[in-house]
């Protein structure tokens, strides 16, 4: 059976010198399969805007589908955050056209940038960073009231507080682990069950009671038919997910006074 | 070159690693690269979407909800304008008709009475042509009475005279007349 883990291989596409960035040191920029895979999602995305985002009065399909793509994400951050959605709306937008994009081209190609942990670990800093820098420059030292819930008996506090921090620290590493778990579980046990098909077959082409094979062989046929479904779903829903996670984190210092 | 070559034996390290049962997820010397390309596809891309295609898609919605608004209040506007003009035009109707009606009933009145009028002035003018007629009878009348006596004074000097042969004088045949005709 082919190794179900050779899809998550990265490999160099096109060789570009190495940089020295200042802060990270010496990073060799080459152009990799994730890369291409990222910069196919970026494309993706930009050629379905430019073919969607026309202004008829009466939408056309695609212009439909962008649109409502557009007011999914609107009514989200407007939902979540409040009238100040409209501000981050373009920030959440991007991250779940994004994700979104991946997540796609992952069912469509052999490789899916979202199941590298480095890829999702990146936009769960972006997403976290940009909550801190957002909440520090909006309420400056007031950000502490994010760990002191309000309404709560002094006492208590000594517990509350530390829970705070914790969940607000995990906060990146669940945003992170989530999608990237989601997508590599997905493709690997897809795979897995393609590879029984054939597996199956092989043996069953012995003939004898191992002709039974056949059977296992078609029922991992209808699972993998049935899991590509769902996988599409999957993919879908995780990037709704990781941008309504990020509305709530982005609500959480926004208003943080009724928090 | 040197660099390249190490790298890839690196790599191939890492591909026999993954084979015994590791995440090629976890060959930590492809996140530096992975990192950096993402950060700027993902800025370039915020950039794009956030100057161009989003408010472009926003503004046709925005477009949209505010025209259907427009026409909504347009239609509401023309079916309240269109209700006044009908009951303005219902009350012109009704207004019409009494109007008209008036004006039939006094056209009658005026006809009626300039009928009356003329027939009046035509009974006037008979009767007084009957008048007229009338008078000239008894004048004619009174006439042929009057002659009446001088025939019969011509009738009886006539006779008298062919009977006795003396002319009767006028006075005597006058007398004998008003004794006659007493």
């Amino acid at each position: 059976m082919a190794d179900p883990m050779h899809q998550f291989q990265i490999n160099k596409v096109v060789d570009l010198p190495t940089v020295n960035l200042p802060g990270l040191g010496v990073v060799d920029l080459s152009i990799t399969n994730s890369v291409v895979s990222m910069g196919m999602a970026a494309g993706l995305i930009c050629v379905f805007f430019a073919l969607a985002a026309r202004q008829a009065v009466v939408p056309g399909r695609l212009q439909s589908v962008g649109e409502m793509l557009y007011s999914l994400v609107d009514d989200l951050a407007g939902s979540i955050i409040g009238h100040e959605g409209k501000v981050f709306f373009p920030f959440v937008f991007t991250l779940f056209s994004f994700i979104l994009a991946m997540n796609f081209l992952g069912m469509f190609l052999v490789f899916t940038a979202t199941s590298q942990l480095a890829v999702t670990a990146t936009l769960a800093l972006l997403t976290i960073l940009t909550v801190v820098v957002v909440g520090f420059s909006r309420n400056g030292i007031g950000m502490y009231k994010l760990f002191v819930p309000s309404g709560v008996p002094w006492p208590l506090l000594f517990l509350m507080v530390p829970i705070e921090i914790i969940s607000f620290l995990v906060r990146p590493v669940t945003l992170a682990l989530r999608l990237f778990g989601n997508m590599i579980g997905g493709h690997v046990v897809l795979k897995i069950f393609a590879g029984f098909i054939i597996s199956l077959g092989l043996l069953a082409s012995g003939g004898g009671i191992a002709s039974l094979g056949y059977l296992g062989s078609l029922v991992s046929l209808g699972s993998v038919v049935a899991l590509t479904a769902l996988e599409f779903i999957v993919a879908f829903l995780q990037a709704f997910v990781f941008a309504a996670l990020t509305c709530v984190y982005l609500n959480d210092v926004v208003n943080l006074d009724s928090h | 070159m040197a660099n390249e070559t190490t790298q890839t034996h690196e790599s191939t390290g890492a591909d026999g690693h993954a084979s015994g049962g590791g995440l090629p997820q976890f060959q930590f010397v492809w996140w530096p690269g992975q990192v950096v390309w993402l950060l700027l596809i993902f800025v370039v891309l915020y950039v794009l979407l956030s100057k161009l295609f989003l408010p472009r898609v926003g503004g046709t919605i925005q477009t949209r909800a505010d025209k259907i608004a427009a026409d909504v209040a347009q239609a509401r506007d023309l079916k309240t304008q269109a209700e006044a003009e009908s009951a303005t035009a219902l009350a012109e109707l009704a207004k019409a008709r009494t109007h008209a009606q008036r004006t039939a009933s006094e056209a009658k009145a005026k006809a009626n009475a300039e009928a009356a009028t003329r027939q009046a002035a035509e009974e006037a003018v008979l009767a007084e042509k009957l008048a007229v007629a009338e008078d000239r009878i008894r004048v004619s009348r009174d006439a042929a009475l009057g002659n009446v006596r001088t025939i019969a004074s011509d009738i009886a000097a006539a006779i008298t005279d062919k009977l006795t042969g003396v002319a009767a004088t006028a006075d005597e045949v006058e007398t004998a007349l008003t004794a006659a005709k007493a």
